[in-house]
């Protein structure tokens, strides 16, 4: 019971403090969105009222979200929160900028992802709720994983060469971003339980049936995330050095194997670091995000007034590049910063954990997401090979973004201030 | 619970790798954006592969050579000045490979990593560049070579600063004739600045050499008489000579430019001494006259016979020298044996560390370079005619080298020894005629030029 007082103690300490930051941070970052929309309204030399009252509304429902949720539903700390709402501003604007329809449409996926975010981390709360579900979102899982492929593969057909995108009606869905959050969930939730082997064996079997989907799908960049997300999963359970570095070798032979086989991917590899060896053909996206990465400065060009725009992707894979030359490097660390500061807040939260579960759930969904960082931000900029894969939050497309939302459910769930009613009573 | 809760430093470490990554993705922005920003992908700075906004280019008089107007190059207002500095300057396209605009783009567009290339984009602000090369002098040279190929190149022997490179065949860039033009006879080769990516056949101008390896390798040389007969005979074949010149000494032999004397004066020094000559006076290494390298000249006699040596004795054989080489030898001589390296861009706040640099490879002895500069001011005082460069107090030799199957090329190279006129010129008109009559009135007109142009 002393424990609890403490707790309660501190947390009214906090509160007190947290009041003034949350307002504080909200204002500022509502300036930001301010400061940054503001070429984007007056482009051209014309006022366009559409994206002015879409940010307003944007900024209203940042507002309205954290008020009401720290008055009415009483949470206390909102960080994660904030620095999602930074993230995705950014896409918006950068967004809006380049087709100022598509905004809304980004607009109505945040407020998905929100509820998304909402939903599971109510859902979260109990433990064994969270056990209960696991062997169906398991076999749900796999059933809607190859269901999707196969429909994909029989009836929609390759998308810049993956088997990888739903068309429903004026949307396009890509089934790998909510595996993805099952995949935390069930990794976790599996792990938390006794360590029996065929508990183990399920878990790796569900996992390498992911993984064998993604590579049917040929997408390669996702079945790299997942499979690294499932070494960090693996590790925070067993602890065994030796046996991921096992995975790791048998993963490389693989690698090795599908590179052999699959000349798309080849082709992808032959032109890692020579990007500049034919910046016209197969080196055209990386070169472009380059050189006009660098035009920026350190302060941008400007939102409008960049070249990136016009190369394709731009407000996907290669966002990152566009915010160097439009918003400058120093913004671009920034985010960079906020993406570390994730998973920094993962590890400090899981440290306090009330379970395990919070503990490896937080920490695989944070790896998640500073990996998919890594092979966005680094593939662009020939560091990395280029796998295509989406800058978490900032990257124009709904699926991903609802993923974003429900990966840091799982990252707030190990937060004890998650959920201040229960260490109240 | 505590073990998983350790293990979190697997996140920790991730995050330390994120942060690598960072940083060696900022290093490769700050070492390569220089490069990456002067692509001719870039669209900011390029128009389909076109330079269109980048800094101005001065003449060393400040006369604007090119400058960014209204979103395209434009080139200075006088046909000849546009004509005549093109290969220095460079295109916009870039196909002139060793052009100030190619080479120092990254300078003309202004980037740096803080700014990136906003102030351009903006201002045009600090990504000018001045060059050493003079609008008149080489309008004046242009203009002197009367249509014909070839180059003409000055510079500065004290210092290196290079006034005029003019290269024919040329164009207008502000009126580019079509691709199809380009491609005729007329423009053969028009891309190439012919004074750093040209190498002709030397004839009579690398008898200079054959003296230098004589006046090195043979003691007597000065007390030395050749008989010509119009013909050396070699025993495998004879020399042919441009007159019957009798009895003659080195100066004479020099001044009529007699091809018995100095055929017989490279067998007597031999393949290997006269090899040696060749290298010691830089032809052997690559020189790079402001980022641009000079094609090397060619100068090989291992498998010559004694008639082949003979030839390679008067300049012709296989032996192929580039202009900018040759000037810095006339460079040497007149300068007590030191060659400065030519160079055509200004140093500034960015472009540092340019220029006043010694050709090392060059190696003339002080007292060696007097005695061919004697030899040299003799053949203008003595033979060509102080009347051929009024004023100018000329040092000098002519070469016509003959060109199989077609026209011979016309050489003048030379220096004023007028110590308020420190100039060195090589002219070299391609299949231009002869030296005395074609070469030697441009480098007349050129030089006249510099003296009235350059203060």
């Amino acid at each position: 019971m002393a424990g609890t007082n403490r707790i309660s103690t501190r947390e009214k300490m906090r509160r007190k403090y947290r009041y003034v930051d949350r307002s504080f941070i909200l204002f500022l970052l509502t300036l930001f969105q301010v400061v940054s929309f503001t070429p984007v309204i007056f482009a051209d030399g014309e006022i366009h009222f559409k994206v002015a009252f879409m940010l307003l509304g944007y900024i209203l429902f940042e507002w309205i979200y954290v008020t009401f949720m720290h008055n009415v539903v009483k949470k206390i700390n909102f960080e994660l929160e904030l620095i999602a709402f930074f993230l995705s501003g950014i896409g918006l604007c950068l967004t809006a900028s380049v087709n100022e329809d598509s905004m809304l449409k980004q607009m109505i996926t945040v407020l998905g992802g929100v509820i998304v975010y909402d939903i599971l981390l109510w859902y979260l709360k109990d433990v064994k709720r969270v056990m209960a579900i696991r062997p169906f979102l398991m076999a749900f899982t796999l059933i809607f994983f190859a269901g999707a492929f196969l429909y994909i593969y029989k009836f929609v057909g390759a998308i810049n060469g993956a088997y990888n995108w739903i068309r429903l009606g004026g949307i396009t869905v890509q089934p790998s971003e909510f595996v993805k959050i099952a995949f935390v969930f069930v990794g976790a939730a599996t792990l938390d339980k006794l360590l029996t082997s065929k508990n183990i064996y399920l878990y790796i079997g569900f996992a390498m049936g992911c993984i064998g989907i993604l590579f049917l799908m040929k997408d390669f960049g996702t079945a790299l995330i997942f499979f690294f997300t499932f070494i960090v999963i693996a590790f925070m359970r067993s602890g065994d050095v030796r046996s991921i570095i096992f995975i790791c070798v048998a993963a490389v032979i693989g690698a090795v194997l599908i590179l052999y086989f699959r000349p798309h991917v080849m082709a992808r590899f032959e032109n890692y670091r020579h990007v500049w060896d034919d910046p016209y053909g197969r080196g055209y996206q990386q070169t472009r995000v380059l050189m006009y990465a660098v035009s920026g400065g350190l302060q941008g060009l400007g939102v409008g007034n960049g070249k990136l725009r016009h190369v394709y992707a731009s407000t996907t894979d290669l966002v990152f590049g566009m915010i160097c030359e439009e918003m400058g490097i120093l913004i671009a660390v920034a985010i960079v910063v906020a993406f570390a500061f994730i998973a920094i807040y993962a590890v400090k939260s899981s440290k306090s954990a009330p379970s395990t579960f919070y503990s490896i759930s937080a920490c695989s969904a944070a790896a998640m997401i500073l990996f998919q960082t890594c092979l966005n931000i680094f593939g662009i900029t020939d560091l990395l090979p280029l796998t295509g894969v989406t800058l978490p939050f900032i990257s124009q497309g709904g699926s991903s973004m609802v993923c974003c939302w429900a990966l840091f459910a799982f990252i707030k769930a190990a937060d004890i201030r998650a959920y201040p009613k229960m260490y109240k009573t | 619970m505590r073990n998983t809760t350790k293990r979190t430093y697997i996140i920790l470490f991730l995050i330390g790798a994120f942060f690598v990554g960072l940083g060696i993705m900022l290093y490769t922005f700050i070492a390569n954006g220089d490069t990456w920003v002067a692509n001719r992908g870039n669209s900011h700075l390029y128009e389909g592969g076109e330079l269109t906004v980048a800094g101005t280019i001065y003449d060393r008089d400040g006369e604007v050579l090119v400058s960014t107007e209204n979103g395209e190059r434009a080139y200075n207002e006088d046909s000849s000045v546009r004509k005549s500095t093109l290969h220095v300057v460079g295109d916009n396209a870039g196909y002139i490979a060793t052009g100030v605009q190619t080479l120092y783009r990254s300078n003309l567009v202004g980037y740096n990593f803080i700014d990136g290339i906003y102030k351009t984009l903006t201002s045009d602000e600090g990504c000018d560049i001045r060059l050493t090369i003079d609008a008149d002098v080489s309008k004046a040279a242009y203009e002197a070579m009367n249509g014909k190929k070839g180059t003409v190149v000055v510079y500065n022997y004290k210092t290196g600063e290079t006034v005029c490179m003019v290269s024919a065949p040329t164009y207008d860039p502000k009126y580019k004739p079509s691709a199809e033009e380009l491609e005729s006879e007329k423009y053969n080769g028009v891309y190439l600045n012919r004074a750093i990516s040209g190498v002709f056949t030397p004839g009579s101008t690398f008898k200079i050499i054959t003296t230098i390896a004589a006046i090195e390798n043979l003691p007597d040389l000065y007390s030395k008489k050749f008989k010509c007969t119009g013909k050396y005979e070699t025993g495998v074949g004879e020399v042919i000579c441009n007159g019957v010149h009798g009895t003659v000494d080195i100066e004479k032999g020099l001044n009529v430019s007699c091809n018995c004397v100095f055929a017989q004066l490279a067998n007597e020094v031999g393949k290997n001494a006269l090899t040696q000559t060749v290298r010691d006076l830089g032809f052997a290494k690559n020189v790079t006259i402001s980022k641009a390298t000079a094609v090397r000249s060619t100068f090989d006699v291992s498998d010559s016979t004694a008639l082949d040596l003979g030839w390679a004795g008067i300049g012709q054989y296989t032996t192929l020298i580039n202009p900018c080489q040759m000037l810095m030898l006339m460079g040497a001589i007149a300068n007590d044996g030191i060659a400065m390296t030519p160079y055509v861009v200004e140093e500034s706040s960015e472009i540092v560390d340019a220029k006043n640099k010694t050709n090392t490879a060059v190696r003339l002895s002080a007292e060696t370079a007097d005695k061919v500069k004697k030899l040299m001011r003799s053949n203008v005082a003595n033979y060509y005619g102080d009347k051929k460069f009024p004023g100018l107090e000329m040092c000098g030799k002519t070469g016509t080298a003959e060109v199989e199957g077609a026209k011979s090329h016309a050489w003048f190279t030379g220096f004023s020894q007028r110590s308020d006129l420190p100039y060195a010129i090589v002219v070299c008109l391609e299949n231009g005629g002869w030296g005395y009559n074609d070469a030697i009135p441009v480098a007349n007109k050129t030089m006249q030029a510099v003296a009235s142009s350059i203060k």
